[in-house]
């Protein structure tokens, strides 16, 4: 706490002395006068706010107020053009004429397009394009999109915003990330995690960075935060991912922070409270598990929901100072986040402190920096498979059995002894340069590190019975440490007339990431309140360290002709150290192409129709130190036990994803639609499977280049403005994806595991002749194999079980999202955000564990609890028979998996936000610019297809291939609701 | 091109800048080489620096010998010894006939089956003394001599439990036998290591029914040693007796004993408890066994009497047992001692075979125990009441040694991945079925393990009284091995 205070302190010092400076540094000019103005919509002459309004060439500028309005002071006398800029809206220009001491009026009209053709974009392409020239799919998201949306991380915020992307939550637990997934399953090891780059550095991006609790993880992405973002880029792979080689086939994240503008300091204060509310829809508690406790009285059937469950407390605490001038501009906040939680022990704080900086040395050379520092100090819970888990242990009967209690009350105190807390330090840094050495000829660099230490600390006190009742401490620490470099020369030349005009990059891009664990266990304690884990009687400890580099050399060229037909071509070159020894390079090439169509045919109603296409290769580096044959020991009776570790691999190389890609972007209808298409086919090969040696050689499984994974599928955005008038504007939106994951070959490896014994990676997914295995077709990627109830003696009634695939997967192959914003004159906001995912199944673990205890959850809940209420019911758990027919009794949980596998549908109003800016005046009473209310709420109403589990979740994702779709009693991501005030000085 | 000025360097200065940069960019990347990793486990260079190999890799083997010996005596769980009732072990693994090549991995994961770990020690034995050994001058004889017995253990094993198995990659099965043989050679070359070795002879040699070696092994042991005992110990923090984790420490009740063997149960109650690999009460009853087989009854009835003294000397251990004794549906198992159980419904109730529990401070035996006596040993008439005897002393001054897999006839199959991954393997090849004698009863379910009646307590609250004090076991697996002439040496 006093740390926070410390850092709290610390934040608002350098605030207020860079607010000083920066106002300081601000020339006061003699022969100046003033520009002022209003900027309108130029279809509704709707004023329009946010709108960054600058006096080209001199660094004055300002965003217009909710009217529209802005006044530019000291700009120097003369003729200037004052730009104005928009997300949604071509850029538009006003010249003016300012006399000395006097005041010109340059009043701005902006026209909206449906799609962004002139948007600039700087990932997957040499150097900064606009998006005409592309002939990739390029996600832009600006701050304009998720400025005041409740959300606390990067993942989140991903959530229902690009099309393609599947994101699916954890559970509720603090510290926990999204499974982010893009374009389908193209590996079997290792997560689908994108790689995410802030401000040029390759961040850390690990789903599982401390101990297991269980289930739910402690991720990397919780503590990317979203304060100060000015834009994120997303690339799904193919030629938009080719420069970045062998690190990029699951796609690629960049989020650029806000560095500021110029202007006088604009400072930015928040404040936000909230409540949180668990989710309990399918949290079912104890009349179904303890009904004759209940009919005892000793409790309710509330008793969860009433002694458990709790409503939290949220504030957030925002304050930032941004501005500049024409040579520096900077962008400095900090922020503090509390959250009280839902349940017992699930409390987090997040202290942030961020700036961005970027000053002008000269006309040709910009320097940028910026530096973030987050401390995310959480609490939380045993989960998932764990016996410890609160909540899976009440919810399917075993909380009596496992803590030895007499009463639900007694045992609930024994469950809510352990302590988990888990603290990170993070900091994230980056430096760049961009040099203009000629008007043709540029060159620019950045270096970065992000150093992410995460301790864990797992108390068991004495006395905890379901765990080592003599006390136990378990103490897990990780740093890790990534240092990015991404240098680059560029060379651009147009002809006269602009004809033909070409950009040449030639660059290297790489980075070295390493990775330590150490961990150590106390077991018995004599006394309580030892949190040292020295002071026990038994003490083990452990480590683990990775390192690794991958790097490359990269070429790339975008051709212009006529401006409206644009040529790409490039490829990479790279080198790791995690390749095998015969392996010295890869290569990785693309080629893109498109065509702005409308240019050249008038089509009715299309205002712009760009066409595009793309090939291009992507890699996914093996794991560390696969390539090596290796002895592992360990300690046995005082001397270290060597054995047979990883049997080496000296052909060791990436995986290749190959996609091709083509599609459309449109506007259409005066540009109220916009429309984005995507067609592609990623094939990867020479996928990397676990390949197990026979156990005669006594040497277990290596990694090699075997396999080969097809992911085919559509993405889709569709924007609409139904309404713009100067008092109403309306607009829906939404996305589609659908994706097609299939194992083309298995490179003769049977089939095996995927996270887990239930998800299988097969080649004979379906067989068109049973007796002939050259008919078969391979299975998604963990296509669900689980024990299914059979008929042995064809007497049509189920007497055997074995494992089958049911022909379903845990992963959606459906996502899509809706939106929708109403602006009520110019000051009144509203919007909403919905997001949907299907076509997947998913596996019900908390009710498998009940069955453990004779309990069949979801027929007692979903048939009801009288005597033969199954009867007949369509979510009875299947009747094994004998031989003879006669009923044997219900299956066993182990012979019937797959009656707990469930349609995994859901549909999930994510956001809704209002917006309010307060009259002028009344925000002038504070001293302020700008003053805005707000209102939103999170995760409001679930519909699913099944009511046992949720959907999205992913409570029992292991390490390694994260695929989710299977979830112990976990507890969904609550129902937040918001409401905060910005003001703006 | 039209070259630019630049406002803070001139254009010496910009050369000077660049040519700066150069330098700097160059030391950097000698000075902290970015591509440069450390593999931070032994790789071969490194095994290659190892100055006296042999010996650094011989805790290795002991490791991994203590790894196959958990693994070999957890199979128990297939056998009537012991029945499953949580989800620590595969409940699968509890009847014979359903034991597949992919289920036989383990108890749960492949690295901890019998299969596995039999062939893990038997390739760490071949790389230490074919590819290390002569090439380390400095190899103590001694170690190589322990090298070999690890190695004949791991035949020994495999010939005990699998019918036919690969000894090299792409090797076809071969079959028991055949390891066996291999057993005895590597065995032999171990006596140096200790009467260890001749007791893996004399098992050996009576897997392969021949009862005259046999017996002079066994002979051998007990003129060394008339109390043999090879027992080495597990560690209590990194490799501990697994059989613990599911007797003692278990959170469920992953392993509950047969109601007659319920005395005999938790054989081993520490983490670092020993398992006997070696004992001269095995030697007795090989002994026991060769008389028997040449039908000379009363030497086979004193050689028992010698096994049962043996056994009933070894000591007990005390201890304070929580369990619950609790099948799977949480009904209470046999637990109280005025609890009398027939061997099978055509056997008289006996007395003393069950102990209360919970309850502190059982008395355990840790090495062996048995219900049998010098004088119920005295009282055997028929050389089938001595047979039967036999086969009762085995399990019982045997429990959780192994050996009950090897007694039944149950031979298990290789692991799935073998069968997948070498092309000379086929399903359906020997040894990639189960092997069960017919005379292995199949219906009911978990025949060997179920008992009658089995609402023994009113309820299954912990202090539920006990309704009923007679249990009858469905079956006498000692019984059916008289019957059907089990022994190797028949």
């Amino acid at each position: 706490m006093q740390l926070s205070r410390l850092a709290s302190s610390a934040a608002l010092g350098l605030l207020a002395l860079l607010a000083l400076t920066a106002t300081a540094a601000t020339p006061a000019l003699a022969q100046t006068g003033v520009v002022q103005g209003q900027v309108v919509d130029a279809a509704s002459m709707r004023p329009l706010s946010n709108v960054q309004v600058l006096v080209e060439g001199t660094g004055i500028g300002q965003l217009t107020n909710s009217s529209g309005r802005y006044v530019l002071l000291n700009v120097p006398a003369g003729e200037h053009t004052v730009q104005a800029t928009l997300i949604g809206y071509d850029q538009a220009t006003q010249t003016v004429t300012v006399a000395p001491g006097q005041t010109a009026t340059a009043d701005i009209q902006m026209s909206s397009t449906a799609i962004s053709l002139n948007e600039i974009v700087v990932t997957g392409v040499g150097a900064e394009t606009t998006r005409r020239a592309l002939g990739t799919s390029v996600e832009v998201l600006s701050a304009e999109d998720f400025e005041l949306a409740p959300v606390q991380s990067v993942d989140q915020l991903l959530q229902g915003r690009v099309a393609g992307a599947t994101v699916s939550a954890t559970s509720a637990q603090p510290g926990t990330g999204s499974l982010i997934n893009f374009r389908g399953i193209s590996s079997v090891f290792g997560a689908q995690t994108p790689v995410i780059y802030v401000d040029g550095v390759r961040v850390d991006n690990d789903q599982s960075t401390a101990a297991g609790t269980g289930g739910e993880q402690s991720s990397a992405l919780a503590d990317i935060l979203v304060s100060d973002i000015e834009r994120i880029e997303v690339t799904k792979g193919g030629a938009a991912s080719t420069l970045f080689g062998s690190d990029a086939a699951t796609g690629v994240i960049q989020i650029f922070t806000k560095k500021g503008t110029p202007g006088a300091p604009r400072i930015t204060a928040r404040i936000e409270r909230g409540i949180e509310l668990p989710e309990l829809k399918y949290i079912f508690d104890m009349g179904v598990i303890f009904p004759e406790r209940v009919e005892s009285g000793e409790i309710t059937e509330r008793f969860m929901r009433d002694l458990y469950f709790k409503n939290g407390q949220a504030q957030n605490y925002y304050v930032g100072v941004s501005g500049g001038t024409a040579e520096v501009t900077y962008s400095v906040s900090g922020r503090l986040e509390d959250l009280s939680g839902t349940q017992p022990r699930d409390a987090s704080t997040n202290y942030n402190i961020r700036g961005g900086l970027q000053a002008s040395l000269s006309e040709d050379f910009t320097l940028q920096f910026s530096g973030n520092y987050v401390r995310h100090n959480f609490e939380r819970l045993y989960n998932g498979a764990a016996i410890a888990d609160p909540l899976t242990t009440f919810e399917v009967g075993d909380a009596l059995f496992f803590s030895g209690a007499s009463t639900l009350l007694e045992a609930l105190d024994i469950f809510l002894l352990p302590q988990i807390d888990e603290a990170v330090n993070r900091f994230i840094f980056s430096a760049g340069a961009r040099w203009n050495i000629m008007d043709d000829l540029s060159f620019r660099m950045t270096l970065g590190t992000d150093n992410r230490n995460n301790q864990q600390r797992t108390y068991q006190p004495i006395g905890f019975t379901p765990g080592e009742p003599t006390g136990n401490l378990r103490r897990y620490d990780r740093n890790f440490t990534s240092v990015s470099l991404d240098g680059g020369m560029t060379y651009a030349w147009e002809s006269a007339g602009g004809t033909v005009g070409s950009s040449t990059t030639v660059g290297v891009q790489g980075f070295r990431e390493e990775e330590s664990v150490i961990f150590g266990n106390g077991r018995t304690f004599a006394l309580p309140g030892t949190f040292d884990f020295d002071d026990a009687a038994v003490i083990t400890a452990g480590e683990g360290n990775v390192e690794v580099f991958n790097g490359g050399f990269y070429v790339d060229e975008q051709l212009s002709l006529w401006d409206k037909l644009y040529l790409g071509g490039g490829f990479r070159i790279d080198a790791g150290s995690s390749f095998g020894d015969n392996i010295d390079t890869e290569f990785y090439p693309k080629a893109t192409g498109s065509y702005i169509l409308s240019e050249d045919i008038g089509l009715p109603l299309v205002d712009e129709l760009k066409i595009r296409s793309a090939y291009g290769q992507t890699g996914k580096f093996p794991g560390a130190f696969l390539k090596d044959r290796t002895f592992s020991a360990t300690s046995f009776r005082g001397e270290s036990a060597p054995r047979f570790a990883n049997p080496g691999n000296a052909d060791l190389r990436p995986e290749k994803t190959s996609t091709i890609e083509a599609g459309i972007d449109a506007a259409l209808w005066s540009n109220r639609i916009g429309l984005d298409f995507t067609v592609y086919e990623a094939r990867t090969t020479d996928a990397l499977f676990d390949v197990p040696r026979q156990p005669v050689t006594g040497q277990g499984i290596q990694q090699e280049n075997v396999g080969e994974i097809l992911n085919r599928g559509v993405e889709v955005a569709l924007n609409l403005q139904l309404l713009n008038t100067q008092s109403l504007a309306w607009s829906i939106g939404g996305t589609f994806n659908y994706n097609h994951n299939e194992v083309t070959d298995m490179g003769g490896v049977p089939d095996f595991s995927a996270e887990g014994s239930q998800k299988r990676v097969t080649g004979c997914w379906t067989q068109s002749d049973p007796n002939d295995d050259s008919t078969c077709r391979g299975g998604p990627v963990g296509a669900w194999w689980l024990t299914t109830p059979t008929d042995t003696n064809g007497d049509g009634l189920p007497d055997g079980s074995e494992r089958q695939f049911t022909g379903s997967f845990p992963v959606p192959d459906k996502s899509g999202s809706a939106n929708t914003t109403i602006s009520i004159g110019n000051d009144l906001t509203i919007s909403a955000l919905a997001d949907w995912a299907g076509g997947h199944e998913v596996f019900d673990y908390g009710s498998v564990w009940a069955t453990f205890n004779g309990i069949y959850r979801r027929e007692r809940i979903r048939c009801g609890m009288e005597e033969g209420a199954a009867e007949g019911c369509a979510y009875a758990f299947p009747t094994q028979y004998r031989a003879d027919g006669t009923v044997r009794g219900k299956y066993s949980q182990s012979a019937a998996r797959s009656g707990f596998l469930y349609d995994g549908d859901y549909f999930k109003l994510r956001e809704v936000s209002l917006r309010y800016v307060l009259p002028e005046d009344w925000a002038g009473t504070l001293g302020a610019g700008r003053a805005t209310v707000y209102a939103n709420g999170r995760n409001l109403w679930i519909w699913s297809r099944n009511q046992m589990i949720d959907g999205e979740l992913n409570g029992l994702s292991g390490g390694g291939l994260r695929l989710g779709g299977e979830s112990s009693i976990t507890l969904s991501p609550n129902r937040t609701f918001r409401f905060g005030v910005e003001v703006v000085f | 091109m039209r070259k630019k000025n630049m406002s803070i360097l001139g254009t010496g200065g910009r050369s000077v800048a660049a040519a700066l940069l150069a330098v700097l960019t160059v030391a950097a990347c000698d000075a902290i080489d970015p591509t440069q990793v450390s593999n931070p486990t032994t790789t071969d260079d490194d095994l290659a620096e190892a100055t006296n190999p042999t010996e650094a890799l011989l805790p290795g083997l002991r490791a991994q010998f203590a790894r196959m010996i958990n693994a070999y005596v957890v199979a128990e769980v297939i056998t009537d010894n012991y029945s499953i009732h949580g989800t620590g072990i595969i409940v699968d693994m509890d009847e014979p006939h359903e034991v597949t090549s992919d289920l036989v991995n383990s108890t749960g994961t492949s690295a901890s089956g019998v299969y596995w770990n039999v062939q893990e020690l038997r390739a760490l034995a071949d790389f230490v003394i074919d590819e290390i050994a002569p090439n380390d001058p400095g190899a103590p004889p001694a170690l190589v001599a322990e090298a070999h017995y690890y190695r004949g253990m791991a035949f020994l094993t495999m010939g005990e439990v699998f019918s036919n198995v690969p000894h090299e990659e792409d090797g076809s099965p071969q079959p028991s036998e055949t390891a066996l043989t291999r057993a005895v050679a590597d065995l032999q070359a171990a006596t140096g290591f200790g009467p260890q070795a001749n007791a893996a002879l004399a098992r050996a040699h009576r897997l392969l029914g021949d009862a005259g070696a046999a017996a002079s092994a066994a002979s051998a042991v007990l003129g060394a040693d008339p109390d043999f005992l090879f027992a080495p110990s597990y560690d209590e923090q990194f490799l501990t007796n697994t059989p613990v984790a599911f007797l003692v420490l278990r959170a469920l009740q992953e392993m509950q004993p047969l109601p007659r063997l319920d005395f005999l149960d938790p054989k081993y109650t520490e983490r670092d408890s020993p398992i006997p690999i070696a004992k001269a009460e095995e030697m007795h009853l090989i002994l026991a066994e060769a008389a028997l087989a040449s039908g000379n009854v009363g030497e086979a009835r004193s050689h028992l009497a010698s096994a049962v003294t043996v056994a009933k000397g070894r000591g007990m251990v005390s201890f304070d047992d929580i369990d619950e004794r609790r099948n799977a549906d949480l009904s209470l198992r046999p637990r109280s001692s005025e609890i009398l159980i027939r061997a099978d419904a055509d056997s008289p109730y006996r007395a003393g075979l069950v102990l209360n529990r919970p309850s502190d401070g059982l008395e355990i035996p840790y090495i062996s125990g048995t219900s049998l006596s010098a004088d119920s040993i005295a009282g055997l008439g028929s050389a089938n009441e001595v047979w039967h005897a036999l086969w009762l002393a085995r399990q019982e001054i045997l429990l959780l040694e192994g050996r009950r897999l090897a007694d039944l006839g149950i031979k298990l199959p290789m692991m799935l991945r073998e069968i997948d991954q070498n092309d000379n393997i086929n399903e359906g090849d020997p040894g990639t079925v189960p092997v069960v004698p017919a005379y292995i009863p199949q219906n009911p379910r978990y025949a060997m393990d179920i008992y009658l009646p089995l609402d023994l307590y009113d309820g299954v609250d912990p202090g539920a009284p006990l309704v009923k004090n007679e249990v009858t076991m469905h079956v006498d697996m000692n019984r059916i091995l008289v019957a059907n002439n089990a022994s190797p040496f028949n």
